[in-house]
């Protein structure tokens, strides 16, 4: 392997991360039927409490999908629209700082929501639309660069097989990364994650957790989504609303490994974990020492 | 000529590594290693083991399935990583077996036309040695909500006629099988399927149905076929 490169400065709207500081994105779903407590935030009002609630809890990103990632029923162009700009611009209103991100895998989408206040695209469909990075360099944007193998938007991996996931990682989320910086998005403004569960199995999964150091060792800065997944769910054999302890050591574990963003349901939960790892790598100061200090 | 024939689903989850602390469908494990056994006992020398995969063609009979590139930390002997899964599971069945004689991995590829599957069946079935297929192939990944193709309706029609054909030894029905639809349905085993019609139909085999299910949105089937033949 080659040498690691150092990470830089990462930007996401107004706001300059160094490589030390550790990202919550927070999930907030505008769908009726998303996997984990569906539902929860389809009411608009509903949607809006949580991102106070979540920004309270520490959250540095707000991430806004209105389509969930199995298959269902169809949502299209327009209604994902409808789902998501409009209360976009409003969390904008409300918070003119925080970061704020769209889950979407559509350039007509990431267009209607870029102009409401989005400041990186969560493309994570893995550049199914290549128009997607055009949308986020027009609009200075960010754009977070997925894996999912031959996957399409909206379906399941079926008997996936790879010769080495993370050599497969690495080729699509390094080809998709200087396809956007091409296309014009600020290199400082992209992002790269191994989308554990898309284009995987659960062996596939622990396997990109495991060697999650080959992605950060590249600089780019690496987006984790974990929470409350699948691959958790088969490991520790609990249904969605059991796996928190789960999605927490796995985010431990690629919070060491330099992983820098973490899309998560549990902000606070997730705060805690990073923070005790920033402090273990001596990244952060504890909060308080008085320990045998007296 | 075809003494006997074995079908079996090709799904990962058959080798038993794959599935972690769980055994997870030991009766569907059961079930294949019963067809094996059955086919054994018709004394082939030579067992073709037929599969789809993304081309056509002959795999050299050595070849295992690489359990790594389903699960990375899998451990066992070497594979090889570019054999066809569905080859490799069968590979897998018939070592599990303890059949050690002569055998042919024939690969058939997954948009081969119909009667370029059949026509392959013939050409196996020619040679005067007694020779056992295998054949590894899968209904529907569309069969439920939670199917890796979600549901589609026309999916449990799909595999009960394809069911009934093998019931009724009327192989000739999978001829007949449409590939478009069985590629919107995600039933993969489709030219496996028509590849078992070349090489038998004309003999109107008894079949044994010892294991017929949808567990995770796949359906499965596994059954001996047997022949009048001594």
């Amino acid at each position: 392997m080659s040498e690691p490169v150092q990470q830089a400065v990462l930007r996401l709207g107004t706001r300059s991360f160094e490589p030390r500081e550790r990202l919550v994105m927070a999930i907030v779903n505008r769908t009726p039927d998303s996997f984990y407590r569906p539902g929860a935030t389809w009411d608009e009002g509903a949607a809006m409490d949580r991102v106070h609630q979540v920004v309270a809890e520490g959250a540095d990103i707000i991430d806004i999908g209105g389509v969930p990632a199995a298959p269902g029923t169809a949502v299209d162009t327009s209604e994902e629209i409808r789902r998501t700009a409009g209360f976009i611009a409003a969390v904008r209103g409300a918070y003119p700082d925080v970061v704020i991100s769209c889950d979407t895998w559509r350039h007509e989408v990431g267009r209607a929501v870029c102009a409401a206040g989005t400041d990186l695209i969560n493309d994570s469909w893995g550049g199914w639309d290549s128009k997607l990075a055009e949308v986020a360099a027009e609009f200075g944007a960010g754009i977070v660069c997925a894996h999912v193998g031959t996957q399409e938007p909206r379906t399941r991996p079926f008997r996936v097989s790879y010769p080495d996931v993370m050599a497969d990682v690495l080729e699509q989320t390094l080809a998709l990364a200087d396809r956007a910086v091409a296309a014009g998005v600020d290199p400082s403004r992209v992002v790269i994650d191994p989308a554990h569960d898309f284009g995987k199995n659960t062996w596939h999964s622990l396997e990109v957790t495991r060697r999650l150091a080959e992605m950060t060792a590249t600089g780019w800065p690496v987006l984790v989504s974990l929470s409350n997944k699948d691959f958790i769910g088969e490991t520790l054999n609990a249904p969605p609303e059991g796996r928190l302890v789960g999605t927490l050591a796995a985010t431990a574990i690629c919070a060491w490994q330099g992983a820098r963003i973490f899309r998560v349901h549990q902000v606070r939960e997730t705060r805690q974990v990073l923070d005790m790892v920033s402090a273990i790598r001596g990244d952060i100061p504890p909060a308080r020492a008085v320990r045998a200090l007296g | 000529m075809i003494v006997a024939a074995a079908l079996c689903p090709a799904p990962p989850l058959l080798a038993r590594e794959l599935t972690g602390g769980d055994a997870v469908l030991p009766e569907l494990r059961e079930a294949c290693g019963e067809a094996i056994r059955r086919l054994l006992r018709a004394e082939p020398e030579t067992i073709a083991v037929v599969g789809a995969a993304a081309e056509t063609g002959l795999w050299d009979p050595a070849s295992r399935l690489d359990l790594s590139v389903f699960a990375p930390v899998a451990r066992g002997p070497a594979g090889t990583p570019e054999l066809p899964s569905s080859l490799g599971l069968g590979a897998l069945l018939l070592d599990q077996a303890g059949y050690a004689g002569r055998r042919i991995l024939q690969a058939v590829g997954q948009d081969e036309p119909a009667a370029a599957c059949v026509e392959l069946g013939e050409r196996l079935a020619r040679p005067a040695e007694r020779i056992a297929l295998l054949v590894m192939a899968d209904g529907s990944a569309r069969r439920s909500r939670r199917a890796p193709g979600h549901l589609d309706e026309r999916s449990a029609g799909f595999d009960a006629a394809v069911e009934h054909a093998i019931r009724s030894g009327d192989l000739g029905a999978l001829a007949a099988v449409d590939p478009a639809l069985a590629r919107e349905l995600m039933a993969t085993g489709r030219p496996a399927w028509q590849v078992l019609s070349g090489a038998m139909r004309a003999l109107r085999p008894a079949a044994d149905v010892l294991y017929a299910g949808d567990p995770f949105g796949v359906a499965y089937l596994v059954a001996s076929l047997s022949t009048a033949l001594p």
